[in-house]
């Protein structure tokens, strides 16, 4: 059962690396299109101006131990008080901005294109490698696999006998499909990877609220702690110092 | 992979004085990560490639995979030049992170080279 099978060589000629070479070539194809149909859009400016309301907080906890605490206090209240605080939401507002993302085509026509740019040429791919490289043992893989995987990975060879480590074409095809991910990113920079990400984050936060980030960013506020980090430094600077003496 | 370390070493040294307040900039921190994962993604290809030319199968190949991330993590941490805590806010980020993400490439070229060299 476990007889090693004589492979022609003509397979790893023509499927095995003209399939990589060509997943490669439309990975880096896609990057490049998707990067010409980004349109610019025209940044909201009410979106911006929470954006930037939440970097300042954040900076804001981030750094509270390195300023005195009366400041830490005042600037606390500037974002966090009821009345005319940046982060204080009133009540009522919070559907409006939902509705408005809804409404907004512009956004809706966006996340569509990016997707089709990544459903697109994996179909057709797929259906190309289905089309062409069926039927036939492309590739061993060197480790070994239960039977319950022959029927996923040795679609379209009807034979019992052929060890599950031989596998068809179709899952050359998604192993490069998963496993080029790294390759992509190592060749095409950080923004490729991000590009997923991001899509991820548009699609399940469609209905993403501006306004639950920024009253989260209200309680992250009020409940720092705040301890005045300079009053020990000019001790830790005297124990740098005399060890830079020494 | 020293190629891919060298933007860490002149980043996050002011943090080495700074022992008892937690200081860390999280935009050095986050380039930091990102050069942990394109180190790892590199070794695990260049893992993957000999460990088809030298043809293991099975087992072997696994740990050969795991040798290769201990060994990057190694290089990881003399590259850091053993302060691991001046450029990582923990020691999971310089030995576990990424760890898996590279097994998906290992694999893939694992059973590229194997193929090429040893099937057919």
């Amino acid at each position: 059962m476990a007889e090693d099978l004589v492979l022609d060589t003509a397979i790893r000629d023509w499927v095995l690396i003209p399939l990589s070479v060509v997943m490669v070539l439309i990975g880096i194809l896609r990057y490049f299109v998707s990067k010409l149909m980004r349109s610019s859009q025209v940044p909201d400016l009410k979106i911006v101006k929470e954006g930037q309301v939440i970097v300042r907080a954040r900076n804001l906890r981030a750094g509270a131990n390195f300023i005195p605490p009366k400041s830490f206090r005042s600037r606390r209240v500037y974002f966090n008080n009821e009345e005319n605080g940046l982060l204080f939401v009133p009540k009522g507002q919070a559907q409006n901005a939902q509705a408005q993302m809804f409404s907004d085509p512009n956004m809706a026509m966006d996340m569509m294109k990016k997707n089709l740019s990544m459903i697109i040429p994996q179909t057709l791919t797929f259906a190309w490698v289905n089309f062409f490289f069926s039927g036939f043992v492309a590739a061993k893989i060197p480790f070994p696999l239960t039977q319950r995987f022959r029927s996923m990975l040795q679609n379209g060879i009807d034979l019992s006998t052929v060890d599950v480590s031989y596998v068809s074409s179709r899952s050359w095809y998604f192993l490069n499909l998963f496993g080029l991910r790294g390759l992509f990113s190592l060749i095409l920079g950080e923004e490729n990877a991000m590009d997923d990400t991001q899509r991820m984050m548009q699609m399940s936060g469609f209905g993403f609220d501006p306004t639950k980030s920024l009253s989260a960013e209200k309680d992250g506020l009020d409940i720092v702690q705040h301890e005045w980090a300079l009053p020990k430094f000019e001790h830790r600077a005297e124990v740098v110092l005399k060890k830079l003496i020494r | 992979m020293a190629g891919h370390g060298d933007s860490s070493s002149s980043q996050k040294k002011s943090s080495e004085v700074m022992n008892d307040v937690p200081t860390f900039s999280a935009e050095n921190l986050q380039n930091n990560m990102k050069v942990i994962y394109y180190s790892r993604t590199f070794m695990s290809i260049i893992g993957g490639v000999i460990a088809g030319i030298l043809g293991f199968t099975g087992f072997m190949g696994f740990i050969f995979y795991f040798l290769v991330m201990a060994v990057t993590s190694i290089g990881l941490i003399a590259k850091s030049k053993f302060s691991v805590h001046s450029y990582f806010d923990s020691w999971n980020r310089i030995i576990l992170d990424g760890f898996m993400g590279g097994l998906m490439s290992f694999v893939l070229f694992w059973t590229f080279a194997y193929d090429i060299v040893h099937i057919f």
